[in-house]
């Protein structure tokens, strides 16, 4: 209890202000939006709120403890496949079959971490790239779950709209995507903050020192890949009531939804807390804007948009490798809250050659 | 199902004319990794861009690919000259993590930068010797894959005597081995990092060459290859050109066997799990020098 106090304490004046200034505005946002009909910003602002939900959750992972995944959209498209099948198969509503996704996609996280986490920095990145790979390949011919051809949720009558959660437009969905982001800032604002969040930390610093200081890497990887898969799961669970439909190529995208989140966590600043929502604020509506107003006019010129996606990338991890955060925390714009890693400026040094 | 002796033969031939241009998509990657600690993720895409130059060179200018070979190794080597320039020089003392995310970044400004240029298309080489087969009693033997077997079996003799017995070769060992000694003794580090990752994706631009004579080309065919170069890599040990020579025999024998009993379909998810197997378990390769971190 202590401990609940001491960290609502923190938000105390102007911080608290501004967190609940914001929410007002995300809460209103969609009302405006639907009140003089803008479906596009609408479905920006989504999409924004379901990305945070990604990268939010893909850098408990990486930010807090070092473990770069490429193969997230697993979690993703295990949780949309879940929640559409039981839609589908079970009847299951989908306000329950969002949280089964989740855990499913929790679950296959943990069995991954089982084998991927004897694996350290690069070879993790590989494997989780290529394991994504084989779910990509074998969802494609699997029929039960629709093959390449993917599946779609049909149109309910009105009486079952809620049951469904079907709504007209984008509006609504809004509000589904900024319930589960706040329940995952408070879950995961806990997590940093208690024992778990240094010693996820201690591990990204050095897996063996912290080792050697009696905690398990192992045991507080899996607890991190938990979270992590548990609500990218759940993501993708809500794409589905959203859009109604997914195919092979949406779930186990390398581009549209690894690359994606890990992009919007490194623009914002994966050392910040609140880093990957930033980022995800600045980098979804402009790539929303490409690929509708331009890409969709021009499709010869789909590597366009993920051509300057990665020179931004470039950009960044050239020149502002802690993001935007990291740049406001150098000017003391915000204040810092997470170590950011020492740095080896020499390896050699390090490695005792 | 039931498959002749023959066919099986005939398998482990075309996996061995195939198997060693993979393995100078690995020898670059290898180099690349043993000598500056780069792991270098846009591998197949550098591969990718030796091919488009072949087909380039065939179509505007009517150059034969194996001319073109010379070309695509030169363009090649100073593209690599000047990424390495502009960004892994940068990078080259960061934390695994920038690498990581580097060199990740350069591979989707390959691969989509081709795509935007190029369009999404596959396209052939077409040359006098496409085509054409030999056979021997039974056993095929295409032109196009053997010339490619021998000019990649010649490319790796001259980078294994350019690494023992030249200056750059062997100074570019001994940065590998250690980078503040080699320092004292007057070597150019910069220059020899330069060097290696120019050789490193050129020898890479060969195999894309030699490839796209038998092989459709399309912007994202570096995929696979990369991952391909991974497990070659992985399976014959850091730093070791023979290791990858072999590994990639290997491989492209597994291949090209495992089509006879397997559907297509399944060929890539085997890939994939060897892939994910062996660096589970076998960390240092068959040949390895020297374990990774």
């Amino acid at each position: 209890m202590m401990r609940l106090k001491s960290i609502l304490v923190e938000f105390r004046g102007t911080k608290g202000y501004l967190i609940i200034g914001i929410s007002l505005v995300l809460i209103l946002l969609p009302i405006l939006f639907m009140t003089l009909d803008l479906p596009f910003p609408a479905n920006v602002l989504f999409l924004c709120l379901l990305y945070s939900i990604m990268a939010m959750a893909w850098n408990l992972l990486f930010g807090y403890c070092g473990q770069f995944s490429l193969g997230h959209s697993i979690f993703f498209g295990l949780g949309a496949y879940t929640t559409m099948i039981g839609m589908l198969y079970y009847n299951l509503t989908p306000w329950i079959g969002i949280f089964v996704g989740g855990f499913i996609a929790a679950l296959s996280g943990l069995g991954l971490g089982v084998i991927l986490f004897r694996l350290r920095s690069h070879w993790f990145a590989l494997a989780s790239m290529a394991i994504q790979e084989m779910f990509l390949l074998l969802f494609i011919p699997w029929t039960w779950v629709g093959g390449s051809a993917g599946l779609q949720a049909p149109i309910v009558s009105p009486d079952k709209a809620l049951y469904f959660a079907q709504y007209a437009g984008p509006y609504l969905y809004i509000y589904i995507a900024l319930g589960i982001l706040a329940i995952e800032l408070i879950i995961f604002y806990i997590i940093v903050n208690s024992k778990w969040g240094y010693y996820f930390q201690a591990i990204r610093e050095d897996e063996d020192a912290a080792k050697s200081l009696g905690i398990n890497p192992f045991k507080y990887k899996m607890v991190a890949m938990f979270f992590s898969a548990l609500f990218t799961g759940i993501a993708g669970g809500i794409y589905v009531i959203r859009f109604r439909f997914i195919d092979p190529f949406v779930a186990f995208n390398l581009i549209t939804i690894a690359v994606y989140i890990l992009v919007a966590a490194i623009i914002g600043g994966v050392y910040s807390f609140i880093g990957p929502i930033v980022g995800s604020f600045i980098f979804m509506p402009i790539t929303e804007y490409v690929r509708v107003y331009i890409v969709s006019r021009f499709p010869r010129y789909y590597g366009l948009q993920v051509f300057s996606i990665g020179l931004v990338v470039l950009i960044i991890s050239l020149i502002a490798p802690e993001g935007v955060m990291g740049l406001l925390e150098k000017r003391g714009i915000v204040r810092r809250r997470l170590a950011i890693p020492i740095t080896l400026s020499n390896k050699e040094v390090v490695e005792g050659g | 199902m039931m498959v002749d002796p023959l066919s099986i033969l005939n398998a482990i031939i075309s996996g061995i004319l195939i198997g060693s241009v993979y393995s100078l998509v690995a020898m670059g990657l290898s180099l690349i990794w043993g000598i500056m600690d780069i792991i270098n993720f846009a591998q197949g895409d550098y591969m990718m861009l030796g091919a488009f130059i072949t087909y380039w060179m065939l179509v505007l200018a009517g150059i034969d690919p194996l001319i073109s070979v010379i070309i695509s190794f030169a363009i090649i080597f100073g593209v690599g000259i000047l990424t390495q320039a502009l960004v892994i020089d940068r990078i080259i003392d960061a934390p695994f993590v920038s690498q990581v995310v580097s060199t990740f970044a350069i591979l989707l400004i390959i691969r989509y930068g081709s795509e935007t240029v190029f369009g999404p298309y596959t396209r052939r080489v077409e040359t006098w010797y496409t085509g054409i087969t030999y056979n021997i009693m039974g056993i095929i033997l295409p032109l196009p894959e053997i010339i490619a077997f021998i000019i990649s079996i010649l490319v790796t003799l001259i980078l294994y005597i350019f690494l023992n017995k030249t200056y750059v070769g062997i100074a570019m060992q001994a940065v590998s081995q250690n980078r503040d000694a080699a320092a004292i003794l007057g070597i150019n580090i910069k220059r020899m990092y330069w060097f290696a990752f120019g050789i490193g994706v050129g020898i890479t631009a060969i195999a894309g060459t030699l490839l796209s004579t038998f092989y459709p080309i399309y912007p994202e065919m570096g995929a696979f290859f990369t991952f391909l170069a991974f497990i070659i890599v992985v399976f014959g040990g850091f730093g070791s050109i023979f290791g990858s020579y072999v590994a990639g025999l290997i491989i492209g024998i597994s291949e090209t066997v495992s089509a006879l009993f397997i559907l297509p379909t399944w060929k890539d998810v085997i890939a994939f799990l060897i892939f994910v197997i062996i660096i589970l378990f076998r960390p240092t390769g068959l040949f390895g020098v020297k374990a990774s971190s």
